[in-house]
């Protein structure tokens, strides 16, 4: 059986940094990357059927990114991912969540995976909408944050227990081919050793264009979205005052900062 | 006077010829089983991995005859037990020479060429000397059963801190049996010896060849003349003789035969294991090569031949135990069980014919002859142990080793493990960006050197603690002044500087370690300096002995030589003189690690300080509890932390009011510790920078801001 894991190279915020000048996202500079949390604990939830099983499973990661991206890639590989497949072309600069989703839906139509793993969401972003588009394009069921996870390999079905609201869980039982969008917490995930991630940089990461799986720019791009960045900038921080004095000092200060709200 | 030819000592007279014949057999079957012993021995080495120290072997020769000679490292901190095991090493090195000279003279010289020198003068310095190495050997070995049995050491009791009671291997009893059985067996053998002597005297008092000249084996002479006393006559003494002489002989040649298969084979081990003794152990790891496929030990046969042979050196006198910081606080970690267990597990696995199968030599685990994960987990990495072991064994490389595999498998501490993934994506332990690595320089009233960008004399590396921790940024800020007061050339890598890696290493993330170092190496040789310099001991000893293996070669000094020097050239003038009463903490890897003991030492002199030192001192300080990496993993509640003990050490000193140390990491486990050991308000714990600070009168403009 095969298994294909969808996962992001996210960003996070450096000390200081500045947004770009067309205000549509921070300036490359003030970004460090790193593998989604979200994705070590579904190539974890893979790697536990892969080595649970007495027949062969095949994990193949995939993601959507640029040259940089090879470096999570190989993280993947270095933790026991068999393939690693980056499709990437420039026009796909700017696609929404939903957008990739067909990209994804396009790489799983043509691995033929038994199972499509995404994390629940990514840490940058935060639309939580990728593994379920994806899902959508290929009109397979999915199940959204999975909290646990059993699984036959070859079984037709799988039975997963779906985190809610208040702590509470929901277990369903999945039709197979499904695409699951993973938990934090599911499972506890491996370390990779650096020296593990350098010799993984023996493995190759297949390295696909929109026309190898069958897509066009026409499909991909914020031209193609259906949502666009207008822009992104930091709101202006509330104001928060620690008021001092004897009782009456304070009743009479917050009199006048109540008239000045009121405008007085 | 007799004819000299006649003053010798009778060799099987009266015995039979069968007699002869039978004990030559006896002893060739003795040497046989000897030689098959050495083969299996020698065998299970070469199933170790290869080893480099193959270099300079007459150097290293001549290093361990010194060692024993001079039994330099086993009287350190146990006189009385070291001066014991000379008199019993010297005494068996005399009557070993002795009985050689006997078979070289009657069994291959006078048979083959008719030469003949055992007699006369020689044959009665023989004598005597032997009585006095016999004498020697059973004091020591008398001295050596009292302190078994009634001093009652703890490094002499092989419970284990690791298993439990009930463990098939907790006590281990066998251990204690085979001691006794040694010391009785060698002192009968020594003792017999003697009365043997003493009946051949009696038995042969009517020759004066013999008898007029007892007296050069005094203690022979002594004990005939008793037995005289109590009426043992000549045909009596030598009947008796008869029966000792088989029980000497077979008792000797059995202890021959056993020197393989025993302790007693540390006569042989111990003295390689001295000869191939690195100097740099455990102060430069080895490197893990690129081909192989897995880093670290997973099994036996990971280890190498030289890692084996250390093993079967320990002697288990326990001073590792006694020394190890995690013993001490009750960390289920003993450095000579970590030996021991590897010892058996090797005897075991590899002194078959065939090798086990490959799962069968896995030295990971909970079983018998396996290490836990948590044992190797409370190591420091101090070096106390591999400093003080008398026969050289290196104890933390093999450790680190074994950590190397663990990390590769993933088991870890989780708080370790993100620490490393912080390590690996901001290049340093905070988790801070790289850009604020320098931060603490913007609130001087100067600017540093970028070194990157100017030539330099100084290249200050700075190191984590000291750039990021906010209280080591007070002492950094102290040092950068006192260098720009001094006129000193420095500068800085600002965010170029990575983690140094020199904790990385020792917690057994070799890959990560070599991305650092690498990294860092880059940096440095892409400046324009003549030295460096780090208020930082744990980058001091990666830079100055591990960034060498990886083409990185500076010349780097740590700040107490520097400052020592400033201020001997005048170029730091002290304006006023401290009369503090304090005491100093080696740090590991400034005082064990690199031998720089003096330099702090000096400058408490140079600036007044009344120097108080602790117990443990120097090559016997007490590590903070923060080295190998333990700084990022949490210790166990409930149970006393090594810089608590360190404290109290510290408390026993009468009048104590600073507590000073040299190094970012003691400054913060101390400061902690004062507080949660109850000694706050009784001293404080002062980088030794911070004392400098106070004996210079800075110029208002040279001032630090007052809230950092």
């Amino acid at each position: 059986m095969k298994i294909l894991i969808a996962v992001k190279q996210v960003a996070a915020l450096d000390e200081d940094f500045e947004i770009r000048a067309d205000e549509k996202d921070v300036d490359e500079d003030f970004l460090l990357y790193d593998l989604n949390e979200w994705d070590d604990f579904s190539l974890e939830e893979a790697m536990k059927i892969k080595e649970s099983s007495d027949s062969e499973v095949e994990v193949v990661v995939v993601s959507i990114g640029p040259d940089r991206v090879d470096e999570s890639l190989r993280k993947c590989l270095a933790k026991g991912a068999d393939r690693a497949i980056r499709v990437w072309d420039d026009s796909i600069e700017g696609s929404d969540a939903i957008a990739i989703g067909k990209i994804l839906a396009a790489v799983a139509k043509k691995e033929a995976p038994d199972l499509v793993f995404a994390g629940v969401q990514s840490s940058d972003h935060s639309y939580a909408s990728t593994g379920i588009s994806t899902a959508a394009y290929l009109n397979w069921p999915h199940a959204a944050v999975v909290a646990d996870f059993k699984y036959q390999p070859g079984a037709s079905q799988a039975v997963v227990r779906r985190e809610l609201e208040g702590g509470m869980l929901q277990e369903v039982e999945i039709n197979c081919p499904a695409v699951l969008t993973i938990q934090l917490g599911i499972n506890k995930p491996r370390y990779a050793s650096l020296r593990g991630i350098k010799q993984a940089a023996a493995k190759p990461i297949e390295e696909l264009s929109l026309a190898d799986v069958g897509l066009s720019t026409g499909d991909v791009g914020a031209g193609n979205s259906m949502s666009r960045v207008r822009r992104m900038y930091i709101p202006e921080k509330g104001r928060a005052e620690m008021i001092e004095g004897s009782l009456a000092e304070q009743a009479a200060k917050i009199i006048q900062i109540i008239n000045e709200f009121k405008g007085a | 006077m007799n004819n000299p030819k006649e003053i010798t000592r009778v060799l099987f007279e009266n015995f039979q010829p069968q007699a002869i014949y039978l004990f030559y057999a006896i002893g060739y079957v003795a040497i046989a089983v000897f030689i098959y012993g050495v083969y299996v021995q020698l065998r299970k080495y070469r199933r170790g991995k290869s080893d480099g120290s193959w270099n300079d072997l007459l150097h290293r020769f001549i290093d361990m005859a010194k060692t024993m000679v001079s039994h330099r490292t086993l009287v350190r901190r146990d006189k009385s037990a070291g001066r014991a095991h000379g008199l019993i090493f010297f005494g068996f090195v005399l009557l070993f020479i002795g009985t050689s000279t006997i078979t070289l003279e009657y069994d291959i010289l006078r048979p083959l060429f008719g030469v003949q020198f055992w007699y006369g003068n020689f044959y009665l310095l023989f004598s005597l000397v032997l009585d006095l190495a016999g004498i020697g050997l059973i004091v020591g070995l008398i001295y050596m059963m009292y302190r078994r049995k009634w001093l009652n050491l703890p490094k002499l009791d092989y419970k284990r801190v690791d298993r439990q009671v009930g463990d098939p291997d907790f006590d281990r009893n066998q251990y204690r049996r085979e001691d006794w059985a040694f010391l009785w067996s060698f002192i009968l053998i020594g003792v017999t010896g003697f009365v043997l002597e003493a009946t051949r005297l009696v038995w042969l008092s009517g020759r004066p060849e013999v008898w007029d000249y007892r007296i050069w084996s005094p203690v022979g002479a002594l004990l005939a003349q008793l037995m005289q006393l109590i009426g043992l006559t000549a045909e009596g003494a030598s009947n008796l003789r008869v029966g000792l002489w088989w029980f000497h002989g077979l008792l000797s040649l059995t202890f021959i035969a056993c020197i393989p298969y025993t302790k007693i084979k540390h006569i042989f081990t111990a003295a390689t294991s001295l000869m191939f003794k690195d100097p740099l152990a455990g102060k430069r790891l080895p490197r893990v090569p690129d081909e192989q496929k897995t880093a670290g030990y997973k099994t036996i046969t990971d280890l190498t031949w030289k890692n084996l042979l250390h093993l079967d050196a320990c002697t288990k006198c326990g001073r590792c135990q006694e020394a190890c910081p995690a013993n001490a606080v009750g960390a289920p970690l003993s450095p000579r069980d970590v030996i021991l267990s590897l010892r058996e597990f090797a005897n075991h696995a590899l002194s078959a014919k065939e090798i086990p199968k490959e799962a069968e030599l896995d030295i990971h685990g909970k079983d018998i002859g396996q290490v836990f994960m948590e044992t190797l987990w409370s190591c420091r990495t101090c070096l106390a142990c591999v400093e003080i072991c008398p026969v050289a064994v290196e104890h933390v490389p093999i450790i680190v080793q074994m950590r190397r595999n663990l990390v590769e498998a993933g088991e870890m501490e989780p708080l370790l493990e993100k620490t490393l993934q912080t390590i690996h994506k901001t290049g340093n332990s905070f988790g801070e960006s790289k850009r604020k690595r320098a931060a603490w320089a913007k609130e001087l009233p100067f600017e540093i050197k970028d070194a990157r960008k100017e030539p330099v004399d100084v290249l200050w590396f700075v190191g984590d603690y000291a750039s990021f921790d906010p209280r080591n940024q007070k002492v950094t800020q102290s040092f950068a002044r006192l260098m720009h007061h001094a006129g000193v050339n420095f500068g800085l890598l600002f965010e170029a500087e990575l983690n140094a890696g020199n904790d990385v290493r020792r917690v057994g993330e070799e890959g990560l370690y070599e991305l650092l170092a690498s990294s860092n190496i880059g940096t440095i040789q892409s400046c324009d300096f003549k030295s460096i310099v780090t208020t930082d001991p744990h980058s001091f000893n990666t830079i100055r002995n591990e960034y060498p293996d990886f083409g990185g070669k500076f010349e780097i000094e740590h700040y107490t030589t520097k400052v020592k020097q400033l201020i001997e050239s005048g170029q730091i003038k002290l304006k006023k003189k401290l009369d503090y009463r304090v005491t100093f903490h080696d740090p590991c890897h400034l005082g064990r690690y690199n031998k720089g003991y003096d330099a702090p030492r000096d400058v408490l002199k140079l600036l007044g300080c009344e120097l108080v030192e602790m117990a443990r001192n120097r090559d016997n300080s007490f590590c903070c509890g923060a080295g190998g990496g333990r700084i990022w993993i949490p210790d166990p509640v409930g149970i006393e932390k090594p810089s608590a003990n360190r404290m109290k050490e510290a408390g026993q000193i009468e009048g104590l009011q600073v507590f000073v140390v040299s190094c970012p990491k003691d400054l913060t486990m101390f400061e902690d510790a004062l507080k949660t050991s109850g000694f706050e308000g009784k001293f404080i714990v002062r980088e030794l920078i911070e004392l400098i600070d106070e004996c210079i009168e800075y110029e208002a403009w040279e001032g630090l801001p007052q809230a950092v």
